[in-house]
């Protein structure tokens, strides 16, 4: 099937020219050459003084990020979203507060949104344009408002991460968390590179299902051939499917 | 390896470095006592600097002024480190 160029802006088309994931909770299945399940994945690129600093996610973010080889397209963004951070350390902190503890500064440093990419940025010698986001469960659609206004300003292409981590369970009844981390990395543009999946963007009609948070597992479903992914803000159906003929028609 | 053996109190001191500052891979018998901790040597930086100062605190009990000019000299080596902890511990 064709790509169809729209002319609505509201339902747009992007191409995803590669993708990675991290999904630890996979190990041992059967997973595509794309994804990778180690708990703990090497970051070889990473000095190790640098990457010690890492958890398993930011590691994660970090090798994958490698594999692509982003440093080497000193022009792409790299726009990281994730709901609660890396994992537990933020969280972690107001406890040793509570308990009167002084915080490690090398924890704290860490602790904030920003922190895998910082960490990215200097062991990789990457000084591309570089954003982290927290949108409240809707992280992903706020990826895609931020990386088409870098398609729209002209960029060639935008790397989005998304990851997500389990939150203490002390905090578990107050929001939505997943039982383990993950990541996922979609590198997308405007017109398709070879192999490039069509993302293309329908209106949601009222007979769609519930829109659900947009996680890397679900993702990574999607775009291994299963189900629409319905979009909150704004209300979309997203399909994915293979681009069979970049060639202009006639 | 390390050229010199190391003393009781400088595996101590260097076990903590290790503990406190997450490093991959490394025992007390890696690090040279006198060798640099910060930049060469070791290679560690100024947030290494505030965790070792935390965690001699927790450790020894010892609190230093992050602004003494001498701590320099005291985080200079783990043997210098440690002559540190033998003046100055109140654990």
């Amino acid at each position: 099937m064709d790509c169809l160029p729209h002319a609505d802006t509201a339902l747009p088309t992007l191409y995803l020219n590669r993708w990675r994931a991290w999904l630890p909770e996979r190990a041992g299945e059967d997973v595509p050459a794309c994804v990778i399940t180690d708990e703990k994945p090497p970051a070889p690129s990473v000095p190790a003084l640098l990457r010690r600093r890492l958890t398993p996610l930011g590691r994660a973010v970090c090798t994958l990020l490698g594999e692509m080889s982003a440093h080497e397209r000193t022009t792409m963004p790299i726009l990281h979203a994730s709901r609660h951070g890396d994992g537990h350390r933020p969280l972690d902190m107001l406890d040793t507060l509570f308990e009167g503890e002084p915080l490690s500064p090398a924890r704290f440093g860490l602790s904030v949104h920003n922190a895998v990419l910082g960490v990215y940025s200097i062991a990789f010698d990457n000084h591309a344009s570089m954003a982290a986001l927290a949108a409240a469960g809707e992280e992903f659609e706020a990826l895609l408002s931020e990386a088409r206004g870098y398609l729209a300003e002209g960029c060639d292409s935008v790397m989005l991460i998304l990851t997500d981590s389990p939150v203490p369970e002390r905090y578990r009844i107050q929001t939505q968390a997943p039982q383990h981390p993950s990541a996922i990395l979609m590198e997308l543009s405007l017109s398709p590179a070879p192999d490039a999946v069509c993302l293309q963007a329908r209106a949601a009609d009222t007979t769609d299902e519930p829109a659900q948070t947009i996680t890397p597992p679900l993702l990574t479903d999607w775009l291994m051939g299963g189900s629409d992914l319905i979009a909150r803000t704004p209300v979309l159906r997203w399909q994915a499917f293979e681009v069979m003929d970049t060639t202009p028609a006639g | 390896m390390a050229d010199t053996p190391l003393t009781e109190l400088e595996r101590d001191v260097a076990n903590m470095i290790i503990e406190a500052l997450e490093l991959e891979d490394i025992t007390a018998d890696d690090i040279e006592p006198e060798a640099p901790l910060f930049g060469e040597g070791l290679g560690l930086d100024s947030i290494d600097a505030l965790e070792l100062g935390l965690a001699l605190q927790k450790r020894y009990g010892i609190r230093l002024d992050s602004d003494a000019e001498e701590n320099r000299e005291h985080f200079a080596s783990l043997r210098q480190l440690s002559a540190l902890v033998a003046e100055r511990r109140s654990d």
